[in-house]
């Protein structure tokens, strides 16, 4: 099913609200007037565009956000958790591990070797093949 | 036994203007981002959907890739023109991440067109 171009470039433009705001609490009044539609109206045809809800893609977009945070010193993971916008940390901790198979502190584990790693041997992150194709190792 | 395309390449002319092109307009993920002590990046980004396929972006033009000038400037004169590099890319609505990609100032030759493919 095809939309009018303005139809999408209202729904873009709530889309991209939701993007610039997730860390707020943001809810579907706020973001269906974004795009001059009524909550139903809004819903049905966001949904049916990018194949999630509003809900949904707000939820991936801000623990994408945390995954982001997490890599980074100097933040708590409570404090990753409220800045994308998670009033719980429970809640947030569970969602995290359901998308991305682990807890955020094992993630953030995780992230901290990689870039330790990355900065020691970054070597370690290129396929052999360009490394003799590029003559990296001279 | 051959089973997946594991990262395949890009070259592009500057690999932080790639980098803002590819992450912060098409939402690509950073796979790795790492710089050796001569100066060679090895950038890599991932669909959003497919987290074990790496595109490597690379710049031929700098002393790290150890092309000389004549090779250098063959491949400016194709980056410049566009000629080098294609690919697809599957969206869940083209109409709505052409409007997407648009207003963050992504320049199309056109506009997009139903078209049927064979398969």
């Amino acid at each position: 099913m095809s939309f009018a171009p303005d139809i999408y470039q209202r729904v873009v433009s709530a889309k991209m609200f939701m993007d610039d705001n997730l860390e707020e609490a943001i809810d579907l009044e706020q973001i269906s007037k974004q795009a001059f539609l009524s909550r139903f109206h809004f819903h049905r045809i966001f949904t049916r565009v990018y194949r999630k809800t509003p809900h949904q893609y707000l939820t991936e977009k801000r623990l994408k956000r945390a995954k982001a945070l997490l890599a980074k010193e100097g933040i708590s993971i409570s404090e990753v958790c409220s800045s994308v916008g998670f009033e719980s940390l429970g809640l947030f901790s569970t969602l995290f591990k359901k998308m991305n198979g682990y807890a955020p502190q094992y993630y953030r584990n995780l992230a901290y070797l990689k870039k330790k790693l990355a900065k020691e041997q970054p070597k370690k992150f290129i396929p052999h093949c360009f490394i003799e194709t590029f003559k990296l190792d001279k | 036994m051959i089973t997946k395309l594991s990262h395949a390449s890009l070259f592009v002319n500057d690999q932080t203007k790639a980098y803002d092109f590819y992450v912060n307009k098409l939402g690509f993920n950073v796979h790795t981002d790492v710089t050796m002590e001569n100066g060679f990046r090895w950038l890599t980004v991932m669909p959003p959907d497919q987290p074990d396929l790496e595109i490597t972006l690379l710049t031929p033009l700098t002393e790290a890739m150890h092309y000389d000038d004549e090779a250098k400037q063959a491949f400016k004169t194709l980056l410049d023109k566009g000629a080098m590099g294609a690919g697809v890319l599957h969206t869940p609505d083209c109409k709505a991440t052409y409007e997407e990609l648009k207003a963050k100032g992504v320049e199309f030759k056109s506009e997009p067109k139903r078209a049927i493919l064979w398969y």
